[in-house]
């Protein structure tokens, strides 16, 4: 399911514009990641994506509904929303009966539900801990279980916000796992984020956003590498590229893997 | 042009109102519960919120901000006040019949009386809470020795209404990401009840225990005496008019007792 944003302006009723004309097209199943500084209008522009903001101009499609004509509990049906404290969320018995809550509200039949709950907890690892109370988990868990509770709702596009803070590199890399899956099984996936570096592992395109407009869009192989672009964004390069840079290396992979096979080939060009 | 700062309702401004010493709005505010609950009658109710507690707010230059507010919190008791009294109140005067339950006279105005003594309570709380930045209430108390512990306990009371409203307005955001329905019927808006009041009450408990450790770490039990970085203007004349106000609030409460034992 296409997501398509045209010419898009919001105005806060503080006066404060926080999108400016924004423009952008995301195609089913890409991994996009929006960065940007803080008050840049990354969370801005996703919320329009679900109607818990309208546009104050220009028009947002998700597939083809106009977000203006849905409210926001039908939109939940096409968008997932990730929010960055589980908190806000979290209020069920127990860890099943959370992650169930959303395909409930979409009438979800009760085999359904128990299938999406099942797949989901074991997407995200907490199948063990499907009859704890949420709040007997750590923080770094209930996110994954807010995380759970998105992911069973089986929507086409999933917009994550922040979904890295507050977990050590083990959480990191589970969450970086899930994007991953969730790629492969067709969900377009939106994480916004300021760990850049989990954006160049795992999204296919970057989006940055500066004052409220797409300063830059582009593949992330391409956008990650514009040192320049970045720092007038206020985004910081990720770790490899500016050791590639560091080391004037001709060109700046992504991951570790390609970043050793680029400098084991540079190596041997300099000893010749 | 007063602006409202965000996270508290406190509207900034330099009226004689703001310039009060926050103990002597404070003393008011007292009196206004003490004359919620022993004022004996709607006029007097009425009475004290028109030629008291508005004069004030226009004196403070926060009269909008301070008729929102009172309608916003009084509005719904009005409302289901006026439902629930004038059906199940009793009465001999029949308004209206719906079905087998009649709507009494007597009940629409013990509904309205508890909304009045409702708006007086919340009136003066208002007018303090607009017209007194916290830091100077919580220093105010405290330098009449009042203990730092209790001081912070009151001021976390006043200040959590904002604060929920914030976390309400999130916690509202999520679940309706999730699919659940606001706009239609009194159905979903109960079903919404659960969802909305879980997290904001355990998100709640653990923001105050992490708020605590906070300012644990920042020495908050430390015995030192502490240092004051402003001092807050008070006058004999003040002094004089918080006991007065005080006075007035004790004997009220006396004097409704007095006569609800005679």
């Amino acid at each position: 399911m296409n997501l398509r944003v045209e010419n898009v302006s919001f105005r806060y009723p503080s006066g404060v514009l926080a999108l400016d004309g924004v423009n952008a097209e995301i195609a089913s199943g890409e991994v996009v990641g929006i960065l940007g500084e803080n008050g840049a209008g990354k969370t801005t522009l996703v919320k329009l994506f679900n109607g818990l903001l309208r546009p104050s101009q220009g028009k947002v499609w998700i597939g083809d509904w106009d977000t203006a004509d849905h409210s926001t509990a039908a939109l939940a049906a096409r968008v997932g929303f990730l929010f960055q404290n589980p908190d806000d969320q979290l209020f069920e018995r127990t860890v099943a009966r959370e992650v169930a809550y959303g395909p409930r509200n979409q009438g979800a039949s009760e085999a359904q539900v128990k299938r999406r709950v099942a797949q989901a907890l074991k997407l995200v690892g907490l199948q063990a801990q499907a009859d704890s109370h949420p709040y007997d988990l750590p923080q770094p868990q209930r996110k994954l279980l807010a995380l759970a509770a998105t992911i069973a709702m089986q929507t086409p596009i999933l917009v994550l916000d922040e979904p890295t803070i507050g977990q050590d590199e083990v959480g990191r890399t589970t969450i970086g796992h899930i994007v991953n899956s969730l790629h492969q099984m067709g969900r377009t996936l939106i994480i916004i984020t300021h760990d850049v570096d989990f954006c160049a592992q795992h999204a296919q395109r970057i989006l940055v956003m500066l004052q409220g407009k797409v300063h830059v869009d582009g593949a992330a192989s391409e956008v990650l590498i514009q040192t320049k672009i970045l720092d007038e964004a206020e985004v910081a390069p990720p770790q490899l590229v500016r050791l590639a840079q560091a080391l004037k290396m001709p060109a700046a992979p992504l991951n570790v893997e390609d970043f050793v096979d680029e400098y084991k080939q540079w190596r041997k060009k300099r000893k010749k | 042009m007063p602006s409202m700062r965000g996270g508290t309702i406190y509207v900034e401004g330099r009226s004689g109102l703001h310039k009060l010493h926050p103990l002597t709005k404070l003393a008011l505010s007292g009196l206004c519960f003490a004359c919620a609950a022993a004022l004996p009658g709607l006029p007097w109710l009425l009475g004290m919120f028109v030629l008291v507690l508005m004069p004030l707010a226009i004196w403070g230059r926060i009269t909008r901000a301070f008729l929102k507010a009172c309608l916003l919190v009084v509005g719904p008791f009005l409302l289901s006040l006026a439902i629930i009294q004038g059906f199940f109140h009793g009465g001999d005067t029949v308004l209206f019949q719906l079905g087998r339950f009649t709507y009494t006279l007597e009940g629409l105005m013990a509904g309205l009386l508890f909304a009045a003594r409702l708006l007086v309570a919340l009136g003066g709380t208002l007018l303090l809470m607009q017209s007194t930045d916290q830091a100077q209430l919580m220093q105010a108390l405290t330098e009449r020795g009042f203990p730092a512990r209790i001081a912070y306990v009151v001021l976390t009371a006043i200040q959590i209404f904002p604060s929920f409203q914030d976390r309400a307005q999130v916690i509202m955001d999520a679940q309706q990401a999730r699919g659940l329905e606001l706009q239609t019927g009194a159905l979903n808006r109960a079903r919404l009840l659960l969802p909305m009041v879980g997290p904001l009450i355990l998100g709640s408990v653990m923001d105050v225990s992490e708020r605590a450790m906070a300012l644990e770490a920042r020495g908050f039990s430390s015995p030192a005496q502490k240092t004051s970085l402003h001092s807050l203007a008070d006058s004999a004349s003040q002094r004089t008019l918080r006991w007065l106000l005080v006075a007035a609030a004790l004997g009220l409460l006396a004097w409704r007792v007095g006569s609800a034992l005679a």
